[in-house]
């Protein structure tokens, strides 16, 4: 249906058009867009719109909600290309930022697999929950549960308080660059929870958890881009987790994982140990610079930056790559740092 | 399909439990979970405030006896008291248990689980996450289930029970992913699907899906529902969404006002002003908008909570939450102006009959949460005591059900019983003689409910109410489903629920216009006064021959006489 966009203001109200993602697998080849316009006064969420809209003008569009308050995690789609929560988005707010005037895109959340317009299938999510353990296994055995509670400190508390904000509406799954080009992937949630679950004393089963992460498509792919936090509808600092989750690998693991902690710790270790870096050692030797910079570098910095290894020394090498290396090594630095400062709050 | 020991329908707090302590007390049962939304999704994480427990942690002298006393009177005596010895008794042990598993409580100086005061209780006994409560126990519920290895089918609608004489066979549900009716024969069946609240529509905090489909299906099956009268409001909903602002925006001073600009609580509650109890707060803001004081607009006629004059700082700091809601949900920062609020239906207290393990009329049977009706709450559900209920009696129909499935032998469900499933459901769609629009039927009944059968009762108001309900019952007959499609049919899944609410209305109204007194939410202007040799007794609603009849039951009564209730 394709209505003529004609943006006015008239008694409080302004006509907005809600171009819609519609795919019904019964029936259709290949996604298209249905334009529905309708007036819209202050206050209104993209939720209410789409009632309005699936109520007076078109029952077929399909989507998703239920709190309608921001808590259950059930209206997660992309407005405007910003994958958020339907009803805690106010129409007018993405109106006024919206590239083309008077029209508000709404298409369902990338990485998950389409059911149906707006409905994206939660499944995978689910398992990936189950994978990675995203439970307390808790150290007390269930016969005696009940009898007395554990006694926790309000410190440790705060270290998982946020992180059990998330109400699971895969928005940050939705952003995450990763898992667009690969589905295994863990996923920034399940990291999140699996380190909710890590740092809290009442689980058992944190070396079991730990030893998953590691593996493929664990904790070693992210490539710190922050998008999953920026995008977090809950305002949680995911990146936290994801840092929190691979300095915790290294710490107790080692090098006896995969190919990422291996770099990594060799990376430390060369600094450590030697004074200076050793081309031959470097991991770019084995997966090149962009890799080594993207994966390695940023936890490198964190861990200098938090003063558990000395700061490396200069240089020494004047190779063509060690040059390269070295210049991005300041630059990611300095990257690093101003992402710290913006990131943390 | 090979069938199920325990079939659970819901994935709520009750639900949850139901299915983590059946598989506890049997792992060898076949058990399995249907929700209508993955289970997280379940109405249980909107609970903000906590659930009570006499831990003592905070207060040292706390016991379950006064918390026993608490809530029987708070119920306006209406409750049972055995089970809410029960219910207060076993209070500690599960919200212990929780802890054990998982569940992030905020804590105490002492490292113990923390503590705070909530209406209608004399000592602080409700045990908090922040302001997330309910959502962080959900969560740990979900968790330890998957854990377990439970079986859920997310995304399915029950739609029918399976009944062969005085028992049932199992279950008849549609998947939503497929659009499939699909039979589930079970030994037992246990509903833990949650409140009805959500029939006043847009007069509720409760999310959509609170349609009471459980207490409905087992209403068309014979089973009597207890106590629906009882409809709990919370006196500041949101106009436009009915959502709830908690009652910090009052305690932290903010005053309630009317379009003539005054602060008109000093007309009700001279001394305490707007911080009076509940109900009175919420009668007094009906009592302005009935008698035209109130702020008219689209969004229907509203009061005003005004938090300006406390100041830019304090709102930041201290009701971050309610100004990020206010700003979310009407556009409006009350730094700078004022909120638009009216009373809400926030709780139903009534639900599907049960004993006090979980048992309803029918044999393998099974009811629990807000749901179920044992009765706990009894007129008036105190705040922190409904998450208590769905756990602890969860678990006690989780573990009734598993001890009594291999009692009765399963029945097969016959393909005829599918088929007039499929048909009913499908019969919407077609364009012959249907035409009614379930938005505008769904309306009405959240407006005939709140006009008639709302904060304010009498006796040609709750008549009205009930004509009109039978009017809209009569229009849904020619409901029209427009989306004929198969696959994640959301028009046809919300066609359902509302058939589910009209059910579930004309007992309330029912219940209402005969309940003759005035007791906890049910307050009739023409019965001001609670009435204890006429009506000190629960309502049994039943179907017979399609018409509700009403019944009733005594209340058991134990350590605690009749007093009235004052505060
Ligand atoms: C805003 C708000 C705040 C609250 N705050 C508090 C508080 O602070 N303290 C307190 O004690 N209580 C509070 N309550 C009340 C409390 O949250 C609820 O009473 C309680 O969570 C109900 O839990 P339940 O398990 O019975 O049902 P729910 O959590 O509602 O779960 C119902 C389940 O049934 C499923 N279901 C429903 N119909 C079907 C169907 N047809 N087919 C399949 N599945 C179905 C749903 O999918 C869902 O999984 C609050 C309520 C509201 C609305
Ligand atoms: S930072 Fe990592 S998890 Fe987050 S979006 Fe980027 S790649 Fe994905
Ligand atoms: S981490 Fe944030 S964005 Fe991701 S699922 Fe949880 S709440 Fe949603
Ligand atoms: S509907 Fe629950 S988060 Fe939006």
């Amino acid at each position: 249906m394709t209505v003529p966009i004609d943006q006015h203001t008239e008694g409080g109200k302004k006509d907005v058009t809600f171009r819609v993602f519609r795919f019904n697998p019964q029936v259709d080849s290949k996604p298209y867009f249905d334009d529905y316009t309708i007036p819209v006064e202050r206050g209104v969420t993209v939720l209410r719109s789409l009632n309005y809209i699936k109520e007076h003008i078109d029952a077929s569009v399909s989507f998703r909600a239920f709190c309608q308050a921001g808590i259950c995690g059930s209206c997660g789609m992309r407005i405007n290309s910003l994958s958020k929560l339907a009803c805690t988005t106010q129409v007018w707010d993405v109106l006024a930022k919206s590239r083309e005037q008077g029209i508000i895109k709404v298409e369902p959340l990338r990485n998950l697999p389409l059911v149906k317009d707006l409905i994206v299938d939660m499944d995978p999510l689910v398992d990936k929950m189950k994978h990675y353990s995203n439970w307390i296994d808790s150290t007390m055995p269930e016969a005696s549960m009940g009898k007395k509670e554990f006694l926790i400190s309000e410190e440790e508390f705060l270290r998982y308080d946020k992180a059990t904000d998330c109400i699971l509406c895969a928005s940050c799954i939705s952003e995450c660059s990763i898992l667009r080009a690969n589905k295994e992937y863990v996923s920034p949630a399940v990291l999140l929870k699996s380190y909710r679950m890590n740092v809290d004393s009442r689980d058992a089963i944190h070396e079991q958890r730990l030893s998953e992460l590691v593996k493929d498509h664990g904790v070693w792919d992210c490539t710190h881009c922050y998008r999953c936090q920026e995008s977090c509808v809950k305002s949680i600092p995911i990146m936290e987790a994801i840092h929190g989750i691979r300095e915790d690998a290294i710490e107790s693991r080692g090098m006896k994982d995969t190919s990422g902690s291996k770099h990594a710790e060799a990376f430390m270790s060369d600094i450590e140990k030697k004074g200076k870096l050793v081309e031959a050692t470097l991991p770019i030797r084995t997966n090149g610079v962009i890799w080594t910079l993207q994966n390695l570098m940023p936890m490198a910095v964190k861990m200098i930056m938090k003063r558990r290894t000395p700061p490396p020394p200069p240089l020494v090498k004047s190779a063509r790559g060690i040059k390269i290396f070295r210049e991005m090594f300041r630059e990611m630095t300095e990257h690093v740092k101003q992402d710290h400062k913006s990131h943390k709050k | 399909m090979k069938p199920f020991d325990v079939v659970i329908v819901g994935g709520g707090g009750a639900g949850l439990y139901a299915a983590m302590e059946a598989m506890k007390t049997n792992p060898s049962l076949n058990i399995a979970v249907l929700s209508k939304v993955y289970p997280n999704r379940s109405h249980t994480s909107a609970a903000q405030g906590g659930a009570n427990a006499a831990l003592a942690n905070k207060a040292k002298d706390d016991t379950v006896e006064m918390h026993i006393f608490d809530t029987i009177k708070g119920g306006d005596y209406l409750a049972d008291q055995d089970a809410v010895q029960v219910l207060c008794s076993e209070a500690p042990k599960i919200i212990r248990e929780l802890e054990n598993m998982g569940t992030p409580w905020s804590r105490m100086e002492d490292n113990t689980i923390a503590q705070r005061p909530f209406g209608g209780a004399t000592l602080p006994r409700c045990c908090y996450c922040s302001d997330k409560t309910g959502h962080t126990i959900l969560q740990t519920l979900y968790e330890q289930c998957l854990k377990k290895g439970v079986i859920f089918f997310n995304e399915y609608f029950a739609l029918n029970l399976s009944v062969n004489g005085s028992r049932s066979r199992g279950l008849i549900a549609m998947n939503m992913k497929s659009g499939k009716v699909e039979a589930f024969p079970a030994r037992t069946v246990i509903f833990a699907t949650g409140g009805y609240a959500k029939m006043y529509w847009n007069r509720s905090s409760n999310a959509a899906g609170n349609t009471g489909d459980g207490q409905a299906i087992a209403f068309r099956s014979g089973i009597p529902l207890k106590d629906m009268e009882f409809v709990q409001f919370h006196p500041t909903g949101l106009r436009k969404s009915g959502l709830l602002i908690t009652e910090g925006a009052r305690g932290e001073g903010g005053y309630l006002v009317n379009k003539d600009g005054e602060r008109f609580m000093a007309r009700y509650a001279k001394e305490k002003m707007e911080l009076g109890p509940r109900d009175l707060v919420s009668r007094s803001i009906e009592t302005e908008i009935l008698e035209g004081r109130g702020f008219d607009s689209p969004a229907g006629t509203y009061i005003h909570l005004d938090l300006t004059h406390l100041g830019a700082d304090l709102i930041k700091s201290r009701l971050p939450q309610i100004r990020e809601m206010s700003m979310q949900f009407e556009g409006v920062d009350p730094i700078e102006e004022p909120i638009p609020i009216r009373p809400t239906a926030h709780y139903s207290m009534g639900g599907i009959d049960t004993d006090n393990f979980g048992r309803t009329a029918m044999e393998g049977v099974y009811a629990a949460g807000e749901c179920g009706c044992v009765s706990v709450h009894g007129a008036n559900r105190l705040g922190g005591n409904s998450l208590l209920d769905i756990l602890v009696f969860g678990r006690i129909a989780g573990h009734t059900a598993a001890e009594e499935a291999r009692k009765f032998e399963p029945g097969a469900i016959p393909e005829a019983e599918i088929k007039e499933q499929l048909d009913a459901v499908r019969g919407g769609m077609h364009s012959s003689g249907h035409y009614e629009r379930y938005g505008a039927l769904r309306e009405e009944l959240g407006q005939t409910l709140a006009r008639n059968v709302g904060i304010y009762r009498e006796s040609s108001l709750l008549q009205k109410g009930i004509q009109e309900i039978s009017e809209l019952k009569e229009r849904f007959k020619k409901v029209r489903v427009f989306d004929t499609s198969d696959v994640f049919n959301t028009n046809l899944m919300q066609v359902l629920e509302l058939k589910n609410m009209l059910d579930l209305a004309e007992t309330v109204a029912a219940g209402a216009y005969a309940r003759e007194e005035s007791r906890g939410s049910h307050t009739r202007v023409d019965f001001p006064v609670r009435d204890d040799a006429k009506w000190h007794k629960h309502t049994l609603a039943t179907l017979v021959n399609g018409k509700v009849v009403l019944g009733e039951k005594p209340v058991t009564m134990g350590r605690y006489e009749l007093q009235e209730r004052t505060y």
